[in-house]
């Protein structure tokens, strides 16, 4: 009976948040940036991008973002790109601010907890994903880390080629990066 | 660098243990499978139990808790101060009510009473200003532990004397070392019984100390 009625709540819960593993396809979502324009994951095709879950009210956050500011600069030109997503009550106004305050020299999109849910739930900040140029998710870091770990899942997720051209690489036997 | 958050294992080493029982169990009566299943869950719970209290587990916002709030007596046309004793589980914390950071949430509690009884003054414990590993150059207000907020109840003189129950929230935030969790409410509920002020005595004509010759 314990059993039957554990099953029968289970399925009459909210729909569960996605459980995602490494090199699960990373979930395209679209979200609005704070300069108020339409951003898709899929924009990022073909890049590796850091996809870092934070908030004004998350102290490890703030943390971490000078070093995301950092990385972006360093490894941009080779195909990183960084992408933060404001789970945040705050106004667009504020986290605008907050993130000028930071010195923030990438996208910054305003989360919805649905997007929260397509990546597990996120039930703690920071969470961040590192997502491969074929749009596979390789890491996943939950809570603040070292810089310098975070920057070997960087270059772990540029270490990859894009999906598109992992098959004309494979047809011309060709690499131009190392591949994992 | 997937985590390796403590009692992990234990979870992880109990979903091996459902794989493990399904495979066992698949070739023969299905039946079983269910039980075997069953046996499972117990023994995660147990081990879970026993390696992890609630508040310890991976990856959920902690709850903070506040302890039963003893009879209260508040005398009409007075101010009555009610402590109410809050608790911070084991290796989290909230920010003080005066957090140093405009971005920070503050802890904060929303009372509503009934009619005719007016809310006095809130008054929150300061802060312990401390250091964590995300904010090393930076000290920070918190509350950890236990801490006490102390409510002004004022019951007005229109107010019927009888028991009456109050309620608010508290709003906080928490974080531990390494991560915050997104700002949560704890519902708070006591009960106050009013009672009538003292007799104020008036100066009887008939005794007038004035001599009447």
């Amino acid at each position: 009976m314990l059993y039957v009625g554990y099953h029968k709540a289970r399925h009459s819960e909210r729909p569960r948040a996605a459980r995602l593993t490494q090199s699960s396809p990373a979930p395209d979502f679209s979200l609005e940036s704070l300069d108020g324009k339409t951003t898709r994951l899929s924009d990022f095709r073909g890049k590796a991008v850091l996809l870092n879950f934070w908030a004004t009210w998350c102290g490890p956050c703030k943390i971490e973002m000078p070093w995301f500011v950092d990385f972006q600069k360093q490894y941009g030109s080779q195909g990183l790109q960084i992408v933060g997503v404001a789970m945040d009550d705050a106004s667009k106004e504020d986290i605008g601010k907050f993130a000028k305050d930071m010195g923030v020299n990438y996208p910054i999109l305003i989360g919805k907890e649905a997007v929260g849910d397509q990546y597990g739930g996120i039930p703690g900040l920071p969470e961040t994903f590192l997502i491969a140029r074929d749009g596979k998710i390789v890491d996943k870091i939950i809570g603040l880390r070292g810089k310098a770990e975070i920057e070997d899942a960087i270059k772990e997720a540029l270490n990859t080629r894009p999906a598109a051209s992992q098959a004309s690489a494979s047809d011309n036997a060709v690499t131009s990066q190392p591949q994992k | 660098m997937i985590q390796n958050v403590a009692g992990m294992e234990t979870i992880l080493a109990a979903r091996i243990n459902f794989a493990m029982i399904d495979q066992q169990t698949e070739s023969h009566d299905p039946r079983t499978r269910g039980v075997g299943r069953m046996c499972a869950a117990l023994a995660l719970i147990l081990l879970s139990t026993a390696n992890l209290s609630p508040s310890q587990t991976p990856g959920k916002a902690p709850s903070l808790t506040m302890a039963a709030v003893p009879a209260v007596t508040a005398q009409r046309t007075k101010q009555t101060m009610v402590d109410l004793n809050f608790r911070v589980p084991h290796g989290y914390h909230v920010n003080s009510n005066s957090p140093k950071s405009e971005f920070l949430i503050p802890t904060a509690l929303k009372m509503d009473l009934p009619t005719d009884i007016i809310l006095g003054k809130i008054s929150y414990p300061a802060g312990a200003d401390m250091t964590f590993p995300f904010s090393p150059d930076e000290k920070l207000s918190v509350y950890s532990g236990d801490f006490t907020i102390a409510v002004g109840v004022h019951p007005l003189r229109s107010v019927v004397p009888g028991k009456y129950v109050m309620h608010g929230v508290l709003r906080y935030q928490a974080c531990d070392n390494a991560a915050c969790y997104p700002p949560k409410t704890l519902p708070v509920s006591f009960e106050v019984k009013v009672v009538k002020e003292p007799a104020t005595h008036h100066a009887n004509p008939a005794q007038s100390p004035h001599v009447h010759g």
